[in-house]
């Protein structure tokens, strides 16, 4: 069935207007920051931010530039759901797959096939929203975005477009120590529903192109933000976030390089004082956090040189993408005209109608969020390293928290999940989940080494057996024999047979090369395969050598 | 042609007064002639369809006849459509939509679709295991 339409621009919705049927044309620019120009950013401790932000830039003359414009960065983050089947039929959806085999007569929009909502995608809808601090919107519907496209069966998108199932959120997030730590609250102006296109290749020798529709009908949850970033540093941790929080929920992987996470960046900039928006200018095609990171860095200058020769009126409004190869954004062939995508509330699926106590269930299943385990973990007198750490991975931390519950010190626990076990992770490409140790495994080594049952350098040994292969902390404290040595007068019997064995040392060390006692203390240990108390050891032996001068 | 249900109003569009009392029903609104219409109009509440303009953003080609054909043709529907300003919506609170059933939705279960050989053979020019389009460049 055919419509007919009048002309309507693609707006954000900055309104929306009372009457059911009609939509109101408004002059506008795709212009997510228009509703927002009077938005204060949220941020705090700019100006030590700042501060480390120059020294990491000298180079680019970033610094320069930055004393003299303001930047206001927003980000359009498309989150592909890991729900088993796709938005609005019961296809599979497997990343990999045979091209076009999760396919069927509604995500190819074949004639007389209709749409039947998957209700996991509402579920995971209510808990991102929730996650990110927004109103509900109790009653929302779904909207046709139509365009024409190979990789859109339909020719059109199933979105939302002025009732957005969430809006009016925030996200906290903490910046790396590294880059200058602070903390930043970032605004989300809403988070809808829609669908995914399918894949589209181009051939070799570019004589045609392929399509892959697997993809076609896979739920997306696209999560708008305020324009409250300043710079890289803040947008690529506004992203991983994100990218933090959906796992978290478990509502998506968020892979950024398989796809199932997609950043586009908004970015403009003003000279500081002035209160007008410079040109917005979108970047896509960013694959890692990194990548947003240094294409605003770039960006940022390619702007400033248009402002600072007098000529911002040349910078052109348009998509830009960033060439990962050559570090730059490069312009997309620049579009004719704004897209007119003639939204209409789609007629084959019902109001989305949400309860109370639908919401308030989901609300009460929601885990601990990144943000309340960072602040917890900070109460607990942990480093922001380490809280940063802990909390980046939801495994991990789960980890620490059942270390933890076994009655393990904090710090101490934190230490050797960030130093010895990270490193075996690294190095073997696994992950927390992969590795034998057990959280109460560790509590009991750390409980050891506490008590003196063993020294901290046989703890160490004995962790890297525990991760590679398992076990338990008694048993191989037992199967190797590794109780440390405490008793004194066997200590001293070692002592007494290295210092004999090595004269010519004992000579010198009297003479006045003090620095021997290393020497010794090494024999002794040697001597005692490691299980001599080094406390102990070195009192001893400081005794023993300084006794005969 | 067959008719959508949805209308846009330029901004600030004036509103209807009077509409006739005679009531047009579908198919004579089609054949009826603008000049024998009894509908008072203030002024010109929507603007002339760009016929050409939204034959392209819906992909058909029409030849110049049929633009300068269809151009009256549509704004009369429209306007028929555009008797609904009459009435008064002080007091009725906005509908999301005008469905009445209520929820329908699926579990998020997987079912494989029976017959994908039919829809693969359908395609006009499949090269295994790709869709064949002519080569694209850019987004619209």
């Amino acid at each position: 069935m055919a419509s007919l339409l009048y002309r309507g621009l693609q707006i954000r919705p900055l309104l929306i207007y009372p009457s059911p049927l009609l939509f109101t044309k408004k002059a506008g620019v795709f212009c997510c920051t228009s509703k927002c120009l009077q938005t204060q950013s949220l941020t705090q401790d700019k100006p030590q931010s700042q501060a480390k932000i120059s020294t990491r830039n000298q180079d680019k003359g970033l610094d320069k530039i930055l004393q003299h414009y303001e930047t206001i960065i927003g980000i359009e983050t498309h989150v592909q759901l890991s729900t088993l089947t796709k938005a609005f039929c019961g296809c599979a959806y497997n990343y990999g797959a045979q091209p076009n085999t999760n396919i069927c007569p509604v995500c190819m929009g074949l004639p007389g096939a209709l749409p039947v909502l998957n209700s996991k995608v509402i579920e995971f809808a209510v808990k991102l929203g929730l996650a990110l601090n927004c109103k509900l919107s109790l009653n929302s519907k779904f909207d046709r975005k139509q365009y024409f496209y190979p990789d859109l069966p339909k020719g059109y998108q199933i979105s939302q477009f002025d009732i957005p199932i969430a809006s009016n959120g925030y996200i906290d997030l903490d910046l790396p120590v590294e880059l200058g730590g602070g903390h930043r609250r970032f605004g989300i102006t809403r988070v809808h529903m829609e669908e995914d296109a399918g894949k589209l290749l181009h051939s070799e020798g570019g004589s045609h192109s392929e399509v892959d529709l697997n993809r076609a009908g896979v739920p997306l949850l696209e999560i708008v933000s305020e324009p409250d970033m300043r710079n890289g540093i803040e947008a690529a941790e506004y992203g991983a976030e994100l990218q933090r929080l959906v796992r978290y929920l478990g509502v998506s992987n968020g892979n950024m390089q398989e796809g199932s996470l997609r950043c586009d960046v908004n970015i403009s900039i003003r000279p500081i004082g002035q209160s007008e928006f410079g040109t917005k200018v979108e970047i896509k095609n960013l694959n890692s956090f990194s990548s947003i990171s240094r294409a605003i860095d770039y960006e940022i200058v390619r702007q400033a040189e248009f402002h600072s020769q007098g000529l911002s009126d040349q910078i052109v409004q348009e998509t830009r993408l960033w060439d990962e190869g050559a570090q730059k954004t490069v312009t997309m062939r620049k579009k004719e005209a704004l897209s007119d995508y003639r939204y209409f509330p789609e007629p084959d699926l019902p109001e989305v109608i949400l309860t109370e106590e639908y919401v308030a269930s989901i609300r009460d299943s929601l885990p601990e969020l990144p943000e309340m385990k960072r602040r917890r973990y900070e109460q607990m007198g942990l480093s922001m390293q380490a809280v940063l750490f802990l909390a980046n991975d939801v495994n991990v931390a789960d980890f620490f928290d059942s270390t933890l519950a076994k009655g393990a010190d904090a710090k101490l626990a934190a230490n050797w999940i960030m130093g010895d076990i990270a490193a075996y992770m690294k190095n073997e490409k696994a992950s927390v989940s992969d590795i034998k140790l057990t959280p109460s495994e560790l509590a009991e080594l750390i409980d050891s080494i506490k008590s003196g049952m063993i020294s901290g350098k046989i703890g160490k040994e004995i962790l890297f057996e525990l991760i590679a292969k398992g076990g338990t902390v008694k048993g191989l404290i037992k199967a190797k024999n590794l109780v440390q040595i405490t008793d004194p007068a066997e200590i001293e019997k070692i002592i007494d047979n290295v210092l004999a064995a090595n004269p010519k040392q004992v000579e010198q060390y009297r003479g006045g090369k003090t620095k021997l006692q290393g020497f010794f203390a090494g024999q002794v240990m040697k001597e005692s395969k490691g299980k001599a108390n080094p406390g102990l050891l070195n009192k001893i032996l400081l005794e023993k050598l300084n006794a005969k001068s | 042609m067959a008719i959508g249900t949805l209308i846009t109003l330029r901004a600030g569009a004036t509103l209807w007064t009077r509409s006739s009392s005679r009531t047009l029903n579908f198919a004579s609104s089609f054949v009826h002639r603008r000049d024998k219409r009894n509908i008072s109009i203030k002024s010109s509440s929507f603007d002339p369809p760009d016929v050409g303009r939204l034959a392209e953003t819906a992909r058909i080609s029409l030849t110049p006849q049929e633009v300068e054909e269809f151009g009256p043709k549509i704004q009369q529907v429209v306007e028929w459509f555009g008797q609904l300003q009459a009435v008064d919506l002080d007091s009725v609170e906005p509908a999301i939509r005008s469905d009445i059933d209520g929820d329908n939705f699926r579990e998020d279960v997987p079912r494989t679709f029976g017959n994908r050989e039919a829809i693969i053979a359908g395609i006009p020019s499949y090269e295994e295991p790709y869709i064949k389009v002519p080569k694209v460049l850019n987004k619209e």
